[in-house]
């Protein structure tokens, strides 16, 4: 049964003031809030978060600029590992970050798709019965044969985009995606997604456009500097964000 | 404790099964760096006999080595390997940032990568070492195998030394440039193109400096025809220990390398 269920979740690290002579890089993380004195400080990027997620459900993260959304999808996909409570995630996942992580600039096009799905443990013979049908899903038609680094913003998240679903991942986590490609593109993107969702997969998708959320999903989990601030069906969530904006 | 080392091994055991994975991405690596270079990965050659040769020339006449071409072309050729290894796993998880970001590879992929990556180059070289041995009259035989056995016990030692690098490497970042230097004077360190004879500096320098014995391992077989088994067991003991605090190092901060990039 494909599900995910988060709970207490929390993600506390350390900024860490390198040995160095230079001088200090002050900078700090947008994300969560900071603690500490002038020593140690830490960064509380997720703070108890609980909800949980059952097949065909199709969350949408909100919330302002490090609220923790990117950070709780890095957990969900394993990369960051939570320093209080646990994830429990049942289903294949797949995630779609920022489009030019992960991929290799200098490769080609289909030589990406390869080390890709190398990557995400798939048999050659899986890659090349595959590689046809991601080709075409990314209508880049010749482009695939040339390098990544010559790609436009579109095509390379039209490239990531058909990669990362062409597997058909049981739960798939995105992360602001949508901003490239053009409308054409979003709409056979659109129509994968809810293929996808209608197997009873599930999507997890941050984003800042709300039209997006509204036309895509059936829950929402708003985050408020790491902490959840709202956890609803979308319907109503959208519904009270209406009214506030009426009174 | 426990945890902390399943962990670790875990991490190599699923990084060893994707072989494919590390394969494939060091042999990119190499593409890369020659990308629309006419002569591609010959490079690699003739810069190594460009090296050695130069070496020969200068230091070959005052030598009391008796086949000196022989001498410089091995231990340049381990020394190269070893230096290029630590010096690049310093900055290894410092270039990866965007796959560490992005994917959820085992650690240990991007170890045996590099170290694949190495392997693949140090081969060309290797081409250029034999065609040395050849030529100067050195002919195979089978006391030969020790060699081989000695750059297997390299090979193994490698990984734990790359992760040991790497590691400390993310934590401070300061010691890229400190790595660096001390390998640039190791190189002179190094009985690579000088013979050690007696107690001296250098004899001092020949029997505590790790780097010879990884060195001897392979050349004493080929020169001298004698098996080094003195260096083999310090290499053994070497190993040991980098296997040992690669596999504390990797299973303790395996997940919070992402966060000091």
């Amino acid at each position: 049964m494909i599900s995910i269920r988060a709970e207490h979740l929390g993600l506390t690290y350390r900024l860490r003031q390198k040995l160095t002579l230079a001088p200090r890089d002050n900078r700090v993380p947008t994300g969560g809030h900071i603690d500490g004195g002038r020593r140690a400080r830490f960064v509380t990027a997720l703070d108890d978060v609980n909800f949980s997620l059952e097949a065909g459900d199709r969350l949408g993260l909100v919330g302002t600029n490090g609220a923790g959304k990117t950070t709780l999808l890095k957990v969900l996909y394993g990369i960051y590992e939570p320093t209080k409570g646990h994830a429990v995630i049942e289903g294949r996942v797949d995630a779609l970050f920022n489009i030019n992580l992960g991929f290799r600039r200098e490769a080609t096009g289909r030589r990406n798709i390869m080390l890709r799905g190398l990557i995400n443990g798939w048999s050659q013979a899986e890659i090349e019965k595959r590689m046809d049908e991601i080709i075409e899903f990314s209508e880049l038609g010749d482009f695939i044969d040339i390098p990544f680094k010559a790609y436009s913003q579109g095509m390379a998240a039209r490239l990531a985009f058909s990669v990362a679903t062409s597997l058909e991942p049981e739960i798939l986590l995105m992360d602001e995606w949508i901003g490239a490609g053009d409308p054409n593109f979003q709409d056979k993107a659109k129509k994968r997604m809810n293929e996808l969702a209608e197997k009873a997969g599930i999507i997890v998708l941050a984003s800042h456009n709300h039209a997006l959320l509204k036309r895509t999903c059936n829950k929402i989990l708003e985050l408020e500097k790491g902490r959840v601030k709202a956890f609803q069906p979308a319907e109503e969530w959208f519904g009270r964000k209406a009214e506030k904006e009426v009174s | 404790m426990g945890r902390t080392i399943s962990a670790a091994i875990d991490d190599i055991l699923t990084g060893l099964r994707m072989r494919r994975v590390w394969i494939a991405l060091a042999s990119e690596d190499i593409g890369d760096q020659h990308r629309r270079t006419a002569l591609g990965p010959l490079w690699l050659l003739l810069n190594y006999l460009i090296y050695v040769g130069t070496f020969v020339l200068i230091f070959g006449l005052n030598s009391t080595e008796h086949n000196f071409p022989a001498y410089v072309s091995i231990g340049m050729l381990v020394w190269l390997f070893l230096q290029e290894v630590v010096i690049l796993g310093v900055t290894l998880f410092n270039r990866e940032e965007s796959f560490l970001q992005g994917t959820t590879l085992p650690l240990s992929v991007y170890v045996l990568r590099l170290t694949m990556q190495s392997l693949i180059r140090t081969g060309y070289a290797a081409l250029g070492c034999l065609a040395i041995l050849l030529i100067t009259g050195t002919m195979p035989t089978t006391i030969w195998l020790w060699s081989l056995l000695g750059i297997v016990q390299i090979i193994l030692t490698i990984p734990a030394a790359i992760i040991v690098c790497a590691v400390a490497g993310a934590f401070f970042p300061d010691l890229q440039f400190i790595v660096s230097n001390l390998m640039r004077v190791g190189m002179f360190l190094t009985p690579i193109f000088w013979v050690h004879a007696g107690n001296d500096i250098r004899g001092k320098l020949y029997h505590w400096n790790p780097f010879t014995h990884f060195i001897e391992t392979v050349r004493l077989p080929i020169t001298e025809g004698q098996v080094p088994v003195h260096s083999f067991v310090i290499c053994l003991f070497i190993a040991a220990a980098l296997w040992v605090a690669a596999i504390f190092l990797l299973g303790k901060f395996r997940k919070q390398i992402v966060f000091v990039l």
